[in-house]
């Protein structure tokens, strides 16, 4: 049923979020996964090379940092991403491969949420896309953290309590 | 109900869980990593001759070897993580075990066991998602799944 509303004289100023009813949420929860930002998740510390790395140095950094993945950027943009799981699919079985530039094994032009996203549209990403890992940019498209499935899910525990 | 009361009250058994693959502590690391990779699963767990889970083998520890050059011909059992007993999960729990099981351990794969101990499937971060996405969809499923924002140039400049 529509909200009841004062008749408007003709050429008085209507506004437009007069009918306007805010989202309900069940609980603290979901307010947080729709209404607060992606900075607010646990985004940092996080790991990159150069897009002109090698296969070695990606595994150098990882296992320098103890990351499961790393940002490949060219020049401040996510150009790629390199995981656990590319090493599992793709490295393990071949040592001749750890020499060969990174770019031929990593997913080229990841999905990536910006600073100012939601929390659920990261989540949505993660569990309809299917990614698992997802750069985070600024607005100038830079980026400046990443998302992965433990640190979604500390933020969640979070505010479960 | 809403998302927090269904975590917290809904059991492991709504998750929606992944067929567990196991391995014995004597299987090779090579043998353990075409299992994951044919599964596409991330992780193997090591049971004892009852099937009950002493330890976990993933893609963490792979990685591991790789970076250290360590011949993958090694077994399972050297190599492999035990698992705590946070780390194992009963189908009969509430979903909120899941969540303090992998905050507990930093484990990304919980174990679910039955009420033997034996090992009757894999949850984890991924199924969690997924869970959250099927019980509070109207929040989740209607975000735009792109990496663009909607205005690349400010307008009338």
């Amino acid at each position: 049923m529509g909200r009841k509303r004062n008749p408007v004289e003709p050429g008085e100023f209507e506004d437009p979020l007069s009918n306007y009813d805010p989202p309900a949420y069940a609980d603290e929860l979901e307010r947080v996964l729709c209404e607060t930002e992606v900075s607010q998740m646990p985004i940092r510390p996080l790991a990159f090379i150069e897009k002109s790395a090698s296969v070695q140095d990606a595994l150098d950094v990882m296992a320098k940092y103890e990351c499961s993945c790393v940002v490949v950027q060219d020049a401040g943009r996510a150009a790629g991403i390199f995981s656990a799981r590319d090493v599992l699919n793709k490295i393990a079985h071949d040592p001749a491969t750890r020499t060969q530039p990174i770019t031929d094994f990593m997913t080229h032009d990841p999905r990536t949420v910006y600073v100012t996203d939601c929390p659920a549209k990261a989540l949505n990403l993660m569990a309809i896309g299917g990614f698992r890992h997802i750069p985070v940019l600024d607005v100038d498209d830079k980026v400046v953290g990443i998302l992965g499935p433990r640190r979604t899910t500390e933020f969640l525990q979070e505010h479960l309590i | 109900m809403g998302l927090r009361e269904d975590i917290m009250n809904e059991t492991v058994a709504q998750l929606p869980l992944r067929r567990a693959v196991t391995v014995t502590a004597g299987k090779s690391a090579n043998e353990a990593i075409r299992l994951m990779r044919e599964n596409k699963l991330g992780c193997v767990f090591v049971v004892d001759e009852l099937g009950r889970p002493t330890g976990k083998f993933t893609e963490r520890q792979v990685l591991k070897l790789v970076c250290a050059c360590v011949p993958l011909d090694e077994t399972v059992g050297k190599h492999m993580v035990p698992i705590p007993e946070c780390g194992c999960v009963r189908l009969a729990d509430p979903v909120v075990k899941v969540l303090e099981g992998m905050q507990q351990t930093r484990l990304r794969f919980l174990c679910v066991v039955d009420d033997s101990g034996k090992v009757v499937g894999l949850t984890g971060q991924k199924g969690l998602m997924e869970y959250v996405t099927e019980h509070f969809p109207r929040g989740i499923k209607v975000q735009v799944m792109t990496s663009k924002m909607h205005m690349s140039k400010r307008e009338g400049a």
